[in-house]
């Protein structure tokens, strides 16, 4: 399978090696950081753009209604009128609110969702942050979001906000934990963190395959743990509508607004491009085994394909989510982290140390 | 030319540190020095990374910025005064402590000018986890496997203390003002 | 050097906020009112201060969370390398779990992982 668009590595390579010909290593690398930024930027934008459109799609789908359905063909630029909405709105400066943390926030929550956004890998050779703890840099770095949740909450005088910060806090803080162990669990069997070698692992199947079931239990975990660490229905009581009008972004409005909403899908994909890579193969097409002729049939689709398959796929589930079950209460919300979650991925962990200690993976 | 740029990001690095833990100290309000404090550490993180010690700068980042700092804030808000302004100090107070920072100072700079630093002249490695992962549960004479099972029960010890601290006694009666109206 | 690919996604992250800050500043309209100002409250004005003294909940899962954060931190070094040194890992797993659940089994007794 040779061409480009099967591997990047090349392409790349290539035009790396046209700079650094043409000018000093310094200024090289200063254009090549500044084309990576306005790529990452534009990805970034057009994904949270479709994604919000793509939401409120399946959420009609879901009601047995249109959606939008207006502006361009089935609505499909109602989010960029939504965008130019937002940037055209005023930003309230709200009595008494702390204007120093108030407008920090958004940079905070921005930050952490766009650094996980660049350790996607979207194809061979297409990553931008491929560090050698790729895994644990996703999980700590989106860590750093709860901070601007929380200062973003506190600041804005509101009591609606602070008290849907807190309760984010709350359940960001606790369901992280699920998250990390059921990685944990996956990263036993994989031997390494870094996410391009994690997908060169899986080119004889996936491994949700190979770690069968207490992958499988891991599997079932991060995606409600990861649900309920993005603040997404049924775990979004942070902005309980019916409660709490907006949760902590209530006294936002207009861009910064946007932005706290912008990151919130991002973390959506992230999330959902991490479970596509860690469990499902990432761009790796599916293969089985030693059936040459099956997986060289499948090797015809190009690698960025499969991976948007499958986190579109994995993103529609956390969608169904939201729209399907009804909204828990924090104590049941609370215990249903600590006191099963947070158990059985202990558990698994164990498991899967035991399957790999005796060899009982394939 | 690769040095003096990572030089020159030390530098930035150095000096954001510096500037944030300098506002952590001296600013009015409580809530704005733990976000100070959070920038340091971030900052501190990335001078890990600029040494490309990518595993440390992470924990740095998970513990510290999305540990620490988060259960400050919560800490901030269990007390009452959340939202005051500090008084400004008496005079008494800031000369005395500047002059315990002056000497800590002085203490500090006499200890790093007097020691020989000598310049490492070696590539900065790259640390993989398979060596981390090898020292930590190894139980040979440079091994750490001690230190991983001892930091069990140290974690055992400070689960029990949070509990206690934490734990209301039965008969307290207290009533706060949380939101346990919306989620009885 | 491999962590430097991280500075160009810091400076596009925080030049995207900034530019939507200040183009929003620069487009959208300014108005003067003082009810505007107002924190939102169904339309009537807020009572009282609005940083009220939280529950003491928060706080016992924000110290739970950083000791479990703390063993998770951990358990990475030592999930990367399962595979290799095989028994003696799983043994000292084991222990380290044992000792940690212990720990977990406390504060269940004394409803900890409640919410109260």
């Amino acid at each position: 399978m040779q061409g480009v668009l099967y591997d990047f590595t090349g392409l790349i390579q290539s035009i790396d090696a046209v700079f650094r010909a043409s000018m000093s290593d310094l200024w090289a690398t200063v254009l090549e950081y500044a084309i990576i930024g306005i790529i990452y930027l534009v990805i970034y934008a057009l994904i949270g753009l479709f994604l919000v459109y793509a939401e409120r799609k399946v959420c009609a789908f879901i009601q047995v209604r249109l959606g939008p359905n207006r502006v361009g063909p089935k609505g499909f630029f109602q989010t960029i009128a939504d965008f130019i909405k937002l940037l055209l709105k005023e930003n309230i400066k709200i009595k008494n609110a702390d204007g120093v943390l108030f407008n920090l926030a958004p940079f905070i929550v921005i930050v952490a969702s766009f650094l996980t956004f660049g350790t996607v890998p979207f194809a061979k050779g297409l990553q931008g942050i491929d560090l050698n703890i790729g895994v644990f840099f996703i999980m700590a770095v989106s860590s750093m979001g709860v901070v601007g949740i929380l200062l973003g909450g506190w600041s804005s005088n509101s009591k609606y906000s602070l008290i849907g910060a807190m309760r984010s806090g709350a359940q960001i803080v606790s369901y992280e934990l699920s998250v990390g162990l059921s990685l944990v669990t996956m990263v036993i069997l994989t031997g390494t963190m870094q996410l391009s070698q994690i997908i060169e692992l899986q080119s004889d199947g996936w491994f949700i395959f190979k770690g069968h079931i207490p992958a499988l239990i891991s599997l079932i975990i991060m995606m409600i743990a990861s649900t309920a660490e993005i603040n997404r229905g049924p775990f979004d009581l942070a902005e309980a509508e019916s409660e709490l009008t907006a949760g902590y972004h209530t006294e936002y409005s207009g861009i910064k607004f946007a932005f706290f909403y912008l990151s919130e899908y991002m973390n959506m994909f992230v999330v959902s491009a991490l479970v596509a890579t860690v469990f499902f193969g990432g761009w790796m097409p599916l293969h089985i085994g030693s059936w040459q002729a099956f997986n060289h049939i499948m090797d015809f689709i190009p690698p960025i394909i499969w991976f948007i398959l499958k986190s579109f796929a994995l993103m529609y589930v956390i969608m169904l989510f939201k729209w399907t079950f009804p909204r828990l209460r924090i104590d049941q919300l609370l215990k249903l982290e600590w006191q099963y979650l947070l158990p059985i991925s202990l558990f698994n962990v164990l498991l899967m140390a035991f399957v790999v200690y005796m060899k009982w993976y394939f | 030319m690769e040095i003096a740029a990572s030089k020159v990001i030390f530098y930035i690095i150095a000096a954001a540190i510096l500037f944030f833990a300098l506002l952590s100290v001296t600013s009015k309000r409580i809530l704005r020095a733990a976000t100070y404090l959070f920038i340091v550490l971030i900052s501190t993180a990335a001078l890990y990374f600029l040494l490309n010690y990518q595993f440390l700068g992470a924990v740095q980042i998970a513990l510290y910025a999305g540990g620490i700092v988060v259960m400050i804030i919560f800490s901030i808000l269990l007390t009452s005064h959340a939202g005051q302004k500090f008084e400004p100090v008496s005079r008494l107070k800031f000369f005395a402590s500047l002059l315990a920072v002056l000497v800590g100072w002085a203490l500090s700079l006499w200890v790093i000018l007097s020691h020989p630093f000598v310049a490492s002249s070696k590539e900065a490695v790259e640390v993989n986890m398979d060596s981390i992962g090898k020292a930590l549960l190894s139980y040979d004479r440079n091994g750490y496997v001690l230190v991983f099972e001892v930091i069990s029960i140290l974690l055992l010890a400070a689960m029990i203390g949070a509990i206690v601290i934490s734990k209301k006694q039965p008969g307290d009666g207290e009533t706060n003002p949380d939101n346990s109206k919306t989620s009885k | 050097m491999s962590t430097q690919i991280l500075i160009p996604f810091f400076i596009t992250a925080v030049f995207l906020v900034a530019a939507g800050i200040t183009l929003a500043y620069m487009l959208s309209p300014k108005s003067f009112n003082l009810q505007k100002q107002e924190p939102y409250e169904c339309g009537i004005p807020t009572v009282g201060v609005t940083w009220l003294q939280f529950n003491v909940g928060y706080y016992t899962f924000a110290l739970l969370f950083l000791i479990f954060d703390v063993e998770t931190v951990f358990l990475f070094p030592w999930a990367v390398v399962m595979k290799q040194i095989g028994l003696v890992g799983l043994v000292e797993i084991l222990i380290f779990f044992f000792i940690l659940v212990l720990g977990l089994a406390y504060a269940w007794k004394k409803h900890a992982l409640v919410w109260q």
